[in-house]
């Protein structure tokens, strides 16, 4: 088991991967609402996120309003199931020791 | 893929079942929809005044006006279709969408993303060209105009069922079709009142309007249940400072 990728554990990155993941497509607006981000910070984890190859940019113009569209590559699919594989594998081995560790024998 | 449509069994407050609301929110929102319904209802409309002045002008006798409104609905033909493959139209969906939905933003599912394939824009356009036949018939008088609703089910129904499982829209959208079949169904068998004389024609027009903006109405308040949900979690697994967190990368 790998460790889990430190780019996607970070709470507003593994959230815009699991919204995109969810949809085809969504607007910097509609994560800004739904995430409670600032511009800048959106902007400084979706820069991280391409830079990475997770997402890609579309950038258009219609009329004079830009607009921006983001989607997640094959390549961020993959690192976001493997994110949550190791994360399971992690849940599993500490229910497990839960399970397995007996409670303390208490002398009478 | 973990986060695949199997939807395997997750625990409240896992970070994945953000990706699950998020997908039914996208799913939800009904402006794909609303603009199949647009077009039905205005087809429906368009036809059903057509037929029913067509009738009047067999009856008067008045040849010009039949044989211009037997051009009008051939002209009716080219433009919805034309409407419904052009770039042009997929702009005007899009800016209705970005109106509409503008304060929340922009998402579409991945089933919406490219254009459509082939037999969906050609059974479209059989959609629109049987219904005209079907108001051609109605004012040769072949056809009698309280069977137009049991003819335009047996089309319009399949149509509907196919576009909802191939545009993977939610559970509301099944309204629609499943109540117009089985309305035009009643009808047919007699158990459902029909309107006698003039308008007549709404018998047909009321169910595809009617259902269809039931469906339209469902599909929306459940898009704003699936975006409360999804803002929720989002905010439950959030720190309490969003823009102050990052990680060892440096700070946004």
């Amino acid at each position: 088991m790998s460790g889990l990728d430190k780019l996607i554990h970070e709470p507003a990155r593994l959230q815009i991967l699991s919204i995109l993941s969810g949809v085809g497509v969504a607007d910097f607006n509609f994560l800004c609402s739904t995430l409670s981000l600032t511009k800048g910070n959106l902007s400084s984890h979706m820069d991280k996120l391409e830079k990475a190859g997770f997402v890609v940019v579309k950038k258009t113009t219609v009329g004079k309003v830009s607009h921006t569209e983001f989607s997640i590559t094959a390549l961020g699919r993959e690192a976001l199931a493997e994110y949550w594989q190791n994360l399971d594998a992690i849940r599993n081995i500490q229910i497990e020791d839960t399970q397995t560790s007996t409670p303390p024998v208490l002398d009478e | 893929m973990v986060e695949g449509r199997s939807h395997p069994p997750l625990q409240p407050g896992d970070p994945r079942l953000i990706m699950r609301w998020a997908q039914r929110y996208a799913k939800s929102r009904t402006i794909s929809f609303l603009v199949q319904w647009v077009f039905i209802v205005l087809m429906l409309s368009g036809i059903g005044l057509m037929t029913a002045i067509a009738q009047m002008a067999q009856q008067t006798g008045n040849g010009a006006l039949f044989n211009t409104i037997v051009f009008l609905m051939g002209f009716s033909i080219v433009l919805l279709v034309w409407f419904s493959i052009s770039p042009w139209g997929g702009e005007v969906i899009w800016r209705i969408t970005q109106w509409l939905y503008g304060k929340e933003g922009y998402v579409a599912s991945e089933d919406d993303q490219g254009p459509s394939s082939w037999w969906v824009n050609v059974s479209f356009g059989g959609l629109i060209i049987y219904h005209v036949v079907l108001g051609l018939l109605i004012s040769f008088e072949k056809l009698p105009v309280d069977s137009l609703h049991f003819w335009s089910a047996l089309y319009m129904v399949p149509f509907l069922m196919i576009m909802i499982v191939y545009q993977h829209l939610g559970f509301w959208a099944w309204i629609w079709p499943v109540c117009y079949g089985l309305h035009a169904a009643g009808a047919y068998l007699g158990y459902i009142p029909m309107i006698q004389g003039q308008w007549q024609l709404a018998n047909s027009i009321i169910p595809a309007l009617g259902y269809g903006f039931v469906a339209m109405v469902a599909g929306h308040l459940y898009s704003r249940f699936a975006l409360y949900k999804l803002r929720s979690l989002a905010r439950a697994s959030m720190p309490a400072n969003p823009d102050a967190s990052d990680d060892d990368e440096g700070g946004a």
